[in-house]
């Protein structure tokens, strides 16, 4: 993308991101959201991040890399066990980037 | 002189609007810690994935939304289809659908305008402290005016908080040679983010479906494996949803 394809981008990205944080405080006596609804959003940003994360950690180069050469998955997995043990997001990006910056120098 | 532009002239009024304003702002103050860390990750990873500073600091002055923007970075610095950059932020941003249905009871009574301002300031932590508090009273008829304040008290701390890290983040990341790989820091951002939402067989589902078929099609071309994706990951969690509806309905 160029510089002006980027900034189009960020404004339209802007209007999507208004758009769905605003609709039901503007039309929501209008709009009824059935329970089904409700847990269609609610899962839908779940299963988009995992989309987004899944192949940052289990690919290199389009293949399949789980290995423990692969920085990414190992400091992914270092992070994930941090989260899941200690609740803090704090921690989590700061041990996980720890051990992927130490993997990739050292390892 | 801000005190007057901020709350208003009528003395008493002006009163109740700032001790609501900061019992709102007290009530966000120890999430802030928390909400920094996450925006300066998000500063220097909006740089370190190419963007340069001034786009940085226009996405953020925007869009404020975190997970969103770190979401768009690996898809911009790929050269991903637009309209597939703009389904991703939609998608992401969907949870704000449900939270700010939940806070329109709340907020009716506002001119729309009002409405708009409240819903664009809205963030995940915003939405959690204020319905938390509220939800152990019943649903008022009519909003008041110490809610719509202590919601601004906590979303100007959300909102100052945001932009002063990411811009502390823009300008550091700036700083630091990208040979280190820092734009990874997004991708351990994100994770931090979505671990917490993967609760309740039906969501479990979907996102196990979403990460295999995501890496399964990771090879084609401008991240159309992506969208196919969440596709599959929201279908299977929605046919979760029906099946264990039905089986708890035999029990």
């Amino acid at each position: 993308m160029n510089a002006v394809e980027i900034w189009v981008t960020i404004v339209m990205m802007t209007a999507v991101t208004v758009a769905t944080r605003t609709v039901m405080l503007v039309f929501g006596d209008r709009i009824p959201l059935p329970e089904r609804v409700q847990h269609a959003l609610r899962f839908a940003p779940a299963c988009a991040l995992t989309a987004l994360i899944a192949p940052e950690l289990l690919t290199e180069g389009g293949a399949w890399a789980i290995s423990l050469a692969n920085a990414k998955l190992v400091a992914g997995a270092i992070a994930i066990a941090v989260m899941l043990a200690t609740r803090s997001m704090v921690a989590t990006m700061g041990l996980g980037m720890a051990a992927y910056l130490a993997l990739r120098h050292f390892g | 002189m801000i005190g007057r532009w901020l709350f208003g002239r009528a003395p008493a009024v002006a009163h109740a609007r700032r001790a609501a304003w900061l019992q709102g702002l007290r009530v966000v103050a120890p999430a802030l810690v928390a909400l920094a860390a996450w925006g300066l990750v998000t500063g220097v990873a909006m740089v370190k994935s190419g963007l340069t500073q001034w786009q940085a600091l226009g996405m953020s002055a925007l869009m404020f939304a975190g997970s969103a923007q770190l979401a768009s970075l690996p898809l911009i610095a790929a050269g991903a289809p637009v309209w597939v950059v703009l389904l991703t932020t939609a998608v992401v941003n969907l949870r704000f659908v449900i939270f700010t249905a939940g806070l329109h009871p709340y907020f009716r009574h506002l001119p729309v305008g009002r409405r708009m301002l409240l819903g664009y300031v809205t963030g995940d932590v915003s939405f959690a402290l204020a319905v938390s508090r509220w939800s152990t009273e019943p649903l008022p008829a009519q909003g008041s005016r110490e809610r719509t304040w202590f919601y601004l008290g906590i979303c100007s701390g959300t909102w100052l908080t945001w932009q002063a890290s990411s811009v502390a983040g823009i300008f550091l990341g700036g700083g630091i040679p990208a040979g280190w790989g820092l734009d990874f820091v997004a991708i351990l951002a994100l994770l931090a983010l979505v671990l917490p939402m993967i609760a309740g067989a039906p969501t479990i589902a979907g996102a196990l479906v979403a990460g295999v078929v995501a890496v399964l099609a990771a090879g084609v071309p401008l991240k159309l494996g992506l969208v196919v994706a969440v596709l599959a990951g929201i279908g299977v969690a929605m046919a979760a949803d029906v099946l264990l509806d039905r089986l708890q309905a035999k029990r």
